[in-house]
């Protein structure tokens, strides 16, 4: 069974995020957004996910920082699977031997 | 044939049902790529106690990957649910610019047809949708749109990731607790890849680097998880500031 508080907090996302699917097709598409609009809402998302894994980058493990190091490296360059297993495997051996 | 196939092709020859297929076809490359992350996603959210049938709804209904990734980290229990809608709706915010977008392309369709549709519009499915759309103006094709196409490539976009963030919860416990091997770094991997994608260069992310310094900061300072609030707040707060001297 669903428990009824992850039920509602899965629906309100749901809502919230169909509102932004129908949202620019209803309401912006006949107006022009300002420049400071555009850059906002093209912001909000990498702030978003930014905020989430900040902190990470403030671990007090060495070794998670070294691993956090090279999966950012690996990000700039590499598709998804890579990266997941880079970082993964960063993190698992610096743990290991920097522990 | 299905019986909806058949329909389809009685009223509009073979062409209705090539043009689903040509949608299932290009957007099959971007479809395989998102399967890791799919099954990352699934995995990580039974760790954080989460049920295969809730994981399911969850992708199911809001099906925006993004989103998910951030409300597993957030999740808690009981979670803290006026957070976590505050937080997909900022992630998935783009998705009015979006539609914005397509809407010169869709004048022709009713509204009957456009608001399913748009249920099913995530990045990929936008992506293709759009380029063909200008690809067929450009060679004269009318409608431009081609809504099939478009229903193609988000259909099958929708089904491979529910499919796929099931079976990685359905993985999950079978996987155990992996958090001491380094399965824990899967997620700052992921965020910073689609980061990646979204990237415009410096001057466009310094937004980024204010919510990642602000966040960090009330991280170590304040209980809780207001660093999310705080940290995205701000970013938002500089990019309307920095967007003044662009």
């Amino acid at each position: 069974m669903i428990d009824p508080a992850t039920l509602f907090t899965i629906v309100l996302m749901a809502g919230v995020t169909y509102l932004t699917r129908i949202g620019g097709y209803v309401v912006l598409r006949n107006r022009t957004l300002s420049a400071r609009a555009t850059a906002v809402m093209e912001a909000a998302p990498g702030c978003v996910l930014i905020s989430v894994i900040a902190p990470d980058f403030v671990s007090k493990n060495p070794a998670d920082l070294a691993a956090l190091a090279i999966t950012v490296l690996a990000a700039t360059r590499l598709p998804m699977l890579p990266t997941v297993l880079i970082g993964v495997g960063a993190a698992g051996l610096l743990r290991h031997f920097m522990a | 044939m299905s019986i909806s196939q058949a329909t389809l092709s009685q009223e509009a020859g073979d062409r209705s049902g090539s043009e689903f297929r040509r949608g299932i076809m290009s957007c099959t490359p971007v479809l395989l790529g998102t399967i890791p992350y799919a099954l990352v996603l699934g995995a990580q959210a039974t760790q954080k106690g989460l049920r295969v049938v809730e994981l399911s709804a969850m992708t199911g209904l809001n099906f925006a990957g993004g989103s998910e990734f951030a409300a597993i980290q957030l999740w808690t229990s009981p979670p803290h649910i006026l957070l976590i809608v505050a937080i997909t709706f900022l992630v998935n915010s783009r998705h009015l610019l979006m539609g914005a977008a397509l809407a010169p392309f869709l004048r022709h369709l009713p509204r009957r047809k456009v608001f399913p549709a748009l249920f099913f519009m995530c990045d990929e499915s936008w992506a293709l949708g759009l380029a063909d759309a200008r690809q067929r103006a450009s060679d004269g094709i009318g409608p431009a749109f081609s809504l099939r196409y478009y229903m193609g490539a988000a259909l099958a976009m929708y089904l491979a990731w529910v499919a796929f963030t099931t079976l990685g919860a359905m993985l999950g416990p079978v996987l155990g607790n992996v958090e001491p091997y380094g399965f824990d770094m899967a997620f700052p991997a992921v965020f910073l890849v689609l980061m990646r994608g979204m990237w415009k260069g410096f001057a466009a992310a310094r937004p980024w680097l204010v919510s990642l310094v602000v966040a960090a900061l009330v991280y170590l300072f304040v209980p809780g998880a207001w660093y999310v609030a705080a940290g995205a707040l701000s970013g938002l707060i500089a990019a309307y500031v920095l967007a003044g001297d662009a």
